[in-house]
């Protein structure tokens, strides 16, 4: 078969993901390092609520550009997230049938799950899970939340996360990212370094020569204060997207080197204190609501948990 | 008795592959403790572990145990019948709770005494009664390392569990785990095989799982592996099977198939380590060499199947490891564009600790210490300090950023790329040696001088802003930079002294950032590292404790002293000898007056002279042989006191009604402890 072009693959997987009983969403419209900072992950990971969704997110992160000159390497790519919550039996069998989807063969390619554990210091979460290899090759990331914001995982949320560039490059047989058919038009060809080539080699010398690290610092510690008080306003929401331009600033200036090593830490440790303090916001505007999204007993008992750690 | 196999299997989805062997293992023990802890005769057991699975087969487990035969005791005998001849309450009591007439106890001896009491016959364990409970005690015993939860329940393992295969010969066994129910259902190679897989028995297990594709003995795929892997080397090459790797490979495979793929000869232009640190830790590829030891552009990997078209795994494989060396060859290439000089003025702006400033200020710190132990370890200063300059730089290299286990490797090259020294270079790599336990010392003294000013400087500079390890937390690896000092002073330094040692890496700290009594803290701590550092040699934790309480000046008399007490130790003499002194010390421990000198005169017993007579003698001998060093001629020396010891000790009586003559001999047994002092307390290895 001839293999997908960049955009059939994404619509593969969202059509794949939506058979399966996913709410196929689109792409956060801030800027952030990972699917995982999507709301619609993080904050959805939290509490007893269920949650199926799938979605592409572009992901921002400073440090790997090149310039557009390595062909493995971007600040700015794409990854498709599927979370399902609570995960399912078959969470593992149901993600090989989106390989298959996709035009591989597990007998002709060798698929494993090679243990990799996540944790992301800045969302105070980890899970147990695996990196998914074809041929060697990651392509994806599979993860059992356990915590989040510091808090419990329960029921547990299941993530995939497909690195879809290098899915591409494998189905698609090249070798560099820019030569990835996006699309095959009526007027020719559009390759990905069509869409976008210059854009990685502008952001690249924004990201290490130009970004203004002063104003970054200041706007950093605006976001912090900006997420504080929305907390304290109960509204999580608004709070968490200051959170999230938090860590993307954060972003920023390390990819200026602008943070010493100690200093970096304690940034992490800011950014997790805000990511930390929006999530229990979030829990505690779901209960408000009855956690409308849960099955009846686990409501009731995150409920009665949230009464409980009132009291003492 | 007729028996069977038991087969329990634990299905999972993938397991980490450092971990799944151990845990299998965990399980096999458990499962043969449980069942011969209810009595039950066993043949023997077999683990087998995949990715997928941890299961035991257990041969020839009997049916039942045999009944066995319990005494149920009763009152005493005396108190069982009155005066009168009849039976007591109590007796009767007895009989009644055990169902019996008090004409069918009878009496049975006990330590205790005569008791009124029964022999009852307990029914031995039925196996397919007892195995659910054993194999539930059996999984809680698996060693997680780290506890997960899956789905909406609250079951925890390493990873989620899957299914569970339960069976007593052909016989499924109910059990009820994780939310799952045993069956005789198992399931065959994730690819190859079936999702379903019936087992009609026990005995069947191993072979049905290899009619899916599953080979689920980690010894047979480990030799399997080992075998493919051979197959694909010509003559005259030879390919890299570490143990280490052999058995994470194993771990992350059912079906081992070994496929043989190449890179571009241009790389290996990059330094080795690069390249087998790309292959083996990213990729859990075999290397392979050449007859002179020299890497070839190749390497072999290991697929979970027998590809319908092999060519597409190995061109997979290809286009993973292609980007992965050309990133190393560029990081290579970039880093070489500039000097390690110039790379060392960029660790300025690189943090080694908040209040111990940037590794610019540690390289500075350890150039200077080092310079100072040049004499000592007679070490070439212009050498030292050439490399002192140069020896952190390459931690801002993009290499060493990549790959952070070539810090030090990537130094040389750089090194000798701008011109330096092969010493220097030799000094820069080698100052991180040894890297761990058992790993090699620095092979010269330059290197060995930087090493340890670089040891000492973590140890006095993270112990003086109070950042001692704790329990198990060691971020700043402590113990491993003790026990590397203490081996690196033993080679190349064993005479100098500790304290002016750490007075010295203290002295490079500018002043007050370290806390005082920053010196005796580390030094405390370095001796606590001593067992650690004898453990293989035999050398005793009491027998460490005997010499440091004479005397910690350096780690050769240190160690001198302990290798002649360990060797004396096992000795008839040293037992008495080690008992003669703690009674000696305890009886000094115990005076509250000043002992002057031993006066010839006031000595009045046969033994009491004898033993000045003897102290005497071996003072002279004593101090010439400590003077040398050599104290196993010392403790020679000291057993030749024992008969005149003992025969004090049996004759005299210490705490005479005289004054004068009691103080006298006291002050014959201070300068019996003194002359046992020069070498260890041996008090402390008194039983």
């Amino acid at each position: 078969m001839s293999s997908l072009t960049f955009q059939e693959l994404i619509l593969e997987l969202q059509s794949f993901w939506g058979e399966n009983g996913c709410v196929i969403m689109q792409p956060l419209d801030l800027e952030v390092g990972a699917g995982t900072f999507h709301p619609a992950t993080f904050l959805k990971a939290l509490g007893p609520e269920n949650w199926n969704s799938a979605y592409v997110q572009p992901s921002r992160r400073p440090q790997d550009g090149r310039y557009g000159e390595n062909p493995n390497r971007l600040q700015h790519y794409y990854q498709f997230q599927v979370v399902m919550k609570p995960s399912p039996a078959d969470f593992q069998e149901r993600y090989l049938a989106s390989l298959k989807r996709l035009g591989l063969d597990p007998l002709e390619h060798d698929v494993r799950f090679v243990e990799d554990n996540w944790e992301s210091p800045t969302l105070g979460a980890w899970g147990l899970g695996w990196e998914v290899w074809l041929n060697g090759m990651e392509v994806s990331q599979f993860t059992y939340f356990q915590q989040a914001g510091g808090l419990e995982c329960l029921p547990v949320t299941g993530e995939i996360t497909y690195g879809i560039e290098r899915l591409a490059m494998y189905l698609q047989d090249v070798d560099s990212v820019y030569d990835l058919v996006w699309s095959e038009t009526p007027t020719g060809t559009i390759k990905y370094g069509d869409v976008f080539h210059q854009n990685e080699v502008e952001m690249s010398a924004y990201n290490f020569q130009h970004a203004d690290t002063d104003h970054l610092f200041t706007h950093f510690d605006f976001c912090e204060r900006e997420a504080q008080r929305l907390v304290a306003l109960d509204l999580p929401l608004p709070a968490y997207e200051f959170v999230m331009k938090a860590s993307h600033t954060f972003n920023l200036l390390d990819a200026r080197h602008a943070i010493g090593v100690t200093e970096r830490q304690r940034y992490i440790l800011r950014v997790r204190t805000l990511a930390r303090a929006a999530a229990q916001s979030y829990v505690g505007s779901r209960a408000k609501l009855g956690f409308p999204l849960a099955d009846n007993d686990l409501a009731a008992a995150a409920l009665a948990k949230l009464v409980e750690e009132d009291r003492s | 008795m007729s028996s069977r196999t038991v087969l329990f299997e634990l299905g999972v989805e993938e397991l980490p592959a450092g971990e799944y062997c151990a845990m299998a293992d965990a399980l096999a023990d458990a499962l043969v403790t449980g069942l011969t802890n209810n009595g039950l005769a066993i043949g023997k057991s077999r683990v087998l572990a995949t990715p997928r699975r941890l299961s035991v087969l257990i041969t020839d487990v009997e049916e039942s145990a045999k009944d066995t035969e319990q005494a149920v005791l009763g009152p005493p005998i005396s108190a069982a019948r009155n005066a009168e001849g009849e039976w007591t309450p109590a007796a009767i009591g007895f009989a009644k709770k055990q169902g019996i007439a008090p004409t069918d106890l009878h009496s049975i001896v006990t330590d205790k005494g005569e008791r009124l009491g029964t022999i009852k016959t307990v029914k031995g364990a039925v196996s397919v009664d007892v195995l659910p409970a054993i194999v539930s005690q059996a999984v809680n015993q698996i060693p997680v390392s780290k506890r997960m939860r899956w789905g909406r329940e609250r079951h925890e393992f390493l990873r989620p569990v899957q299914w569970l295969v339960l069976l007593y010969g052909n016989d499924t066994i109910d059990l009820s785990l994780f939310g799952l129910n045993a069956s005789r259902t198992t399931r065959g190679h994730r690819f190859h095989g079936d999702q379903a897989v019936e087992l009609e028995s026990a005995d069947a297990y191993e072979e049905t799982l290899r009619a899916q594709h599953v080979i689920a003995s980690v010894e047979e795929r480990k030799a399997l592996i080992s075998a493919q892997v051979k197959a694909l080397v010509s003559d005259g090459e030879c390919a890299i099977v570490e143990d280490d790797l052999l058995n994470e490979v194993a771990g992350l495979v059912e079906w081992p198939v070994a496929l043989r793929g190449t890179f571009d000869t241009a790389f290996l232009a990059i330094p080795r380590q690069a390249l087998i640190s790309s292959m083996r830790e990213h990729q859990k590829y075999f290397h392979i060499e050449d007859q002179n030891g020299a890497l070839l552009p190749a390497f072999i990997t290991v697929s979970n199947i027998q590809s319908k078209n092999p060519q597409s795994v190995i061109y997979g494989n290809e286009k993973v490891i292609r980007p992965r060396l050309a990133d190393a060859a560029f990081f290579f290439d970039t880093d070489k564009q500039t000097t390690l000089a110039s790379k060392a003025t960029r660790l300025e702006g690189v943090l080694f600790q908040r209040d111990l400033g940037t590794l610019a200020d540690k390289q500075r710190r350890i150039a200077n210490v080092a310079e100072s132990l040049c004499s000592n370890l007679g070490a070439d200063p212009a050498t030292v300090n050439a490399a002192g300059m140069l020896l952190k730089a390459d931690l801002v290299s993009d290499m060493v950023g990549e790959f952070p286990e070539l810090q030090g490797i990537a130094g040389r090259h750089y090194a000798l790329h701008d011109g330096e020294t092969e010493s220097v270079a030799d000094a820069i790599e080698q100052h991180y040696w040894p890297k761990f336990s058992g790993d090699s010392l620095p092979l010269t003294p330059e290197a060995a001088a930087l090493a340890l000013a670089d040891r000492l400087d973590t140890l006095v500079g993270i112990f003086g802003i109070g950042q001692s390890p704790t329990g198990s937390k060691d971020p700043f690896a402590l113990r491993r930079a003790s026990l590397a000092a203490i081996r690196i002073l033993l080679r190349f330094a064993p005479n100098a002294s500790i304290d002016d040692l750490l007075q010295e890496a203290s002295a490079s700290f500018d002043e007050g950032v370290l806390a005082p009594k920053v010196v005796e803290t580390v030094k405390s701590y370095l001796l606590d590292r001593l067992p650690a550092h004898y453990d293989e040699q035999g050398v005793s934790v009491d027998i460490l404790r005997s010499v440091t309480a004479v005397g910690t000046d350096s780690f050769g008399d240190i160690d001198s002293r302990s290798l002649a007490v360990t060797a004396f130790a096992g000795t008839d003499a040293a037992i008495a000898l080690a008992a003669a002194n703690k009674r000696v010390a305890n009886i000094l421990a115990k005076v509250n007056e000043p002992i002057g000198e031993v006066n010839g005169a006031l000595l009045r017993e046969p033994a009491e002279i004898a033993l000045s007579d003897a102290l005497d003698r071996s003072s002279k001998c004593l101090a010439a042989a400590v003077a040398e060093d050599d104290f196993p001629k010392a403790l020679n020396q000291l057993a030749l006191l024992r008969s005149d010891v003992d025969s004090f000790f049996d004759t005299v009586l210490v705490n005479s009604e005289d004054q004068a003559v009691r103080l006298n001999r006291l002050a014959l047994l201070q300068e019996l402890r003194a002359q046992f002092l020069k070498v260890a307390d041996l008090a402390v290895l008194a039983r």
